[in-house]
């Protein structure tokens, strides 16, 4: 059941059972005030007759006249017949005999005093007392009818069952307007909520309420918006998955399809030296290709994996082997290499280290122009260890740059594959600051350099700062 | 024969499938990027493009928008297999999409489809004293008519159009007989016994050591 009906079915029932409750009590008490009131005013009415009787025949008694069945027959009905019209009727007993009215051999002489009688429908009280002395042989019965208060009494009745069958239906239709309003927030919500989980996470709850619905759905939103920025990524991360895996299955296939390619062509073309000579050459130049990429990719793996153990590296050991294994490829493109060192030492897996500079060492050879210069510097910044290649050459835009550390992502693929890169250097660049906890940062600018930062803690370094 | 456009940036891929289109006697020019290929096209009338998807400059779906005005049939070339790209490329109105790694016999089969769909050519093949009419499915010896029979002459054509590069047993009985020949590779031996006979052909289709035949022409 919805809440709204709920709500509406609960507020109604108990709103009618206390307006009935209460109704039901106060037509009760005033009932029996009524009749209170009623029998109060018969009562002293009856001892009021009682008297005038009494007067009438004690003066009667006065004149000297003797009371008789027949006066006091006469005297009972000149106030029977006055007392009529407000539907009392008097019976006068003496003894056991009945004096007023006459004929009426069905009547019975009343025992108690005061009593409530019910006869063919019609309510009536009664009381019956005894004249006062020394006529106390006579009982004077009262009986008055009360069926106007029974009457009242139903009339009342009557219009509290139609009160309640007008009242209770506006009342529900008032209570409908009003929940329906109350819970419009509610619906808005779910209308929301139902929307987001069909997918469309950039729907937001347009609620401005100052009370507790407002509250919900501020804080709604900012799940929504949360939900949305995760989702944002997770997609983003899907789609760089999906890029690595093409570029993976591109980065295989086409040295493969060389080497089968040119294998079968050796192996069953009709050709001269020269062409044999071409073959071979792919051949194995494919197959270095492959290998280089077989070992950058395990190198991606493992270090991921191996947990690090930070040395105290000298800074200019560490130069100089990342110079002689570069110095060849330097040489080839008349690259002059300049080495500035302010710090000693730094934290650091040695190796790894040194595949990074050199990396990054290669990158820039292949940006750079012939003769051009290439820096290598370890120093401190904002307490912090730094180590910098920087050249001076082709650069990158800044989607390029976005792009960089992408596994497999080239810059310029067609200059980068003549040097044999697969696209992963940088890769393992990241990897390696990441195992390093440091911090990794590159600056390019087209046609003016690019700067590889590799940014260390400071506290594996501090004491060694010369 | 025909002339071939060549569109790929790996140059050893782009070597590998001109050197043997250069074997069974294609014409071919090379294109290292997209950019070039509008000039090249602007230069000369090829009879077929083959076309790599990721280029630099200007990728092969791009490119395809500047090759519809010119009216030449296109077989992508790409290491990208999804069923989308694929059907991109036929949207495209590509007449085929190979996917790397890819075999060269399968190559140049494919080429062979396409060209003859496109330009059903009068194609002559002279080899020493004898004379192939591939479209007549005649053949001269000496200016005189040799009777083939109609497998022989299937057997003639599949050498003829992989000239130069030596087919195995089975791949013959693929190409000539169908997929669904369930003969014997000797039946294929006395084919080639009966056309080396019939068209004096003893030195030009040689026996290739534990492979096959191949047929030997000038390149």
């Amino acid at each position: 059941m919805k809440f709204w009906l709920k709500t509406l079915l609960v507020v109604l029932v108990l709103f009618v059972v206390a307006l009935d409750i209460s109704v039901v009590m106060i037509m009760n008490k005033s009932w029996s005030l009524n009749t209170e009131r009623e029998i109060q005013r018969a009562s002293s009415e009856q001892a009021l007759i009682a008297n005038n009787i009494y007067e009438n025949l004690t003066s009667i008694m006065s004149r000297g006249s003797s009371v008789d069945d027949e006066i006091l027959h006469n005297v009972t009905y000149s106030y029977a017949k006055n007392y009529l019209q407000q539907g009392v009727t008097l019976q006068l007993w003496n003894q056991e005999q009945l004096l007023y009215p006459k004929d009426m051999n069905h009547l019975i002489k009343p025992d108690i005093p005061f009593e409530q009688i019910e006869e063919q429908g019609i309510h009536y009280i009664q009381f019956s007392h005894k004249l006062p002395p020394p006529y106390d042989h006579l009982l004077l019965v009262y009986t008055r009818d009360i069926e106007e208060l029974y009457d009242n009494q139903r009339e009342l009745n009557r219009f509290f069952v139609t009160i309640n069958f007008t009242i209770s239906p506006a009342l529900m239709i008032l209570l409908f307007l009003f929940i329906r309003q109350l819970t419009k927030p509610l619906r808005l919500l779910s209308k929301t909520t139902k929307h987001i989980a069909e997918g469309d996470y950039s729907e937001r709850v347009l609620l401005y309420n100052k009370d507790e619905f407002g509250e919900l759905s501020q804080n709604f939103n900012r799940m929504a918006e949360a939900i949305e920025q995760r989702m944002h990524e997770l997609s983003e991360m899907a789609e760089e998955k999906q890029r690595i895996v093409d570029n993976l299955a591109h980065e295989l296939r086409t040295p493969l399809t060389s080497m089968q390619g040119f294998a079968e062509y050796l192996r069953s073309a009709n050709i001269g030296e020269e062409e044999r000579g071409t073959a071979t050459h792919y051949i194995w130049t494919e197959t270095m290709r492959l290998k280089s990429l077989a070992f950058k990719l395990l190198d991606l793996s493992v270090v991921g994996r191996k947990p690090l153990e930070l040395q105290r590296i000298p800074v200019e050991e560490l130069f100089n082997s990342v110079q002689q294994t570069e110095m060849k490829n330097m040489r080839d493109s008349r690259i002059k290499l300049i080495v500035h060192r302010d710090i000693d030492y730094v934290y650091g897996d040695f190796d790894l280290l040194a595949t990074f500079l050199v990396n990054c060492l290669e990158n820039s050879i292949h940006a750079s122009v012939e003769g051009g210069e290439i820096r290598l510097m370890a120093y401190e910044l904002d307490e912090e260890a730094v180590l910098e290649v920087r050249d001076f050459g082709i650069g990158m835009t800044a989607q390029q740059v976005a792009r960089a550390f992408e596994p497999f992502y080239r810059a310029d693929s067609a200059r980068s594959r003549e040097h044999g890169g697969a696209g992963l250097g940088l890769s393992l660049c990241r990897q390696i600051a990441e195992a390093h906890d440091a911090r990794l940062s590159l600056q390019s600018k087209q046609h003016s350099g690019t700067s590889v930062h590799l940014i260390l803690q400071l506290h594996n370094n501090s004491s060694t700062t010369p | 024969m025909a002339n071939i456009l060549v569109v790929e940036d790996e140059k050893s891929i782009n070597d590998l499938i001109t050197m043997n289109l250069k074997l069974v006697g294609h014409h071919f020019c090379k294109s290292y990027n997209g950019t070039d290929v509008i000039q090249f096209l602007k230069q000369e009338k090829f009879d077929l493009i083959l076309l790599d998807i990721m280029l630099p400059g200007m990728d092969g779906f791009e490119l395809m928008q500047h090759i519809r005005a010119y009216n030449i049939p296109v077989i992508f070339l790409t290491a990208k297999e999804s069923l989308s790209d694929r059907i991109t490329g036929f949207e495209l109105g590509a007449e085929d999409y190979i996917i790397k790694p890819f075999e060269i016999l399968e190559l140049l089969a494919r080429i062979n489809v396409v060209l003859r769909r496109a330009k059903p050519s009068d194609d002559l093949f002279v080899l020493g004293e004898a004379e192939v009419k591939l479209l007549e499915r005649q053949v001269l010896k000496d200016d005189q008519p040799v009777e083939l029979t109609a497998r022989e002459f299937d057997l003639l054509e599949v050498l003829i159009r992989n000239r130069n590069i030596a087919l195995s047993r089975e791949k013959l009985l693929e190409l000539v007989w169908g997929y669904d020949f369930l003969g014997e590779t000797r039946t294929v031996d006395v084919h080639i016994r009966q056309l080396r006979k019939k068209l004096g052909w003893e030195e030009r289709i040689v026996t290739i050591f534990k492979l096959g035949y191949r047929l030997n022409a000038e390149v």
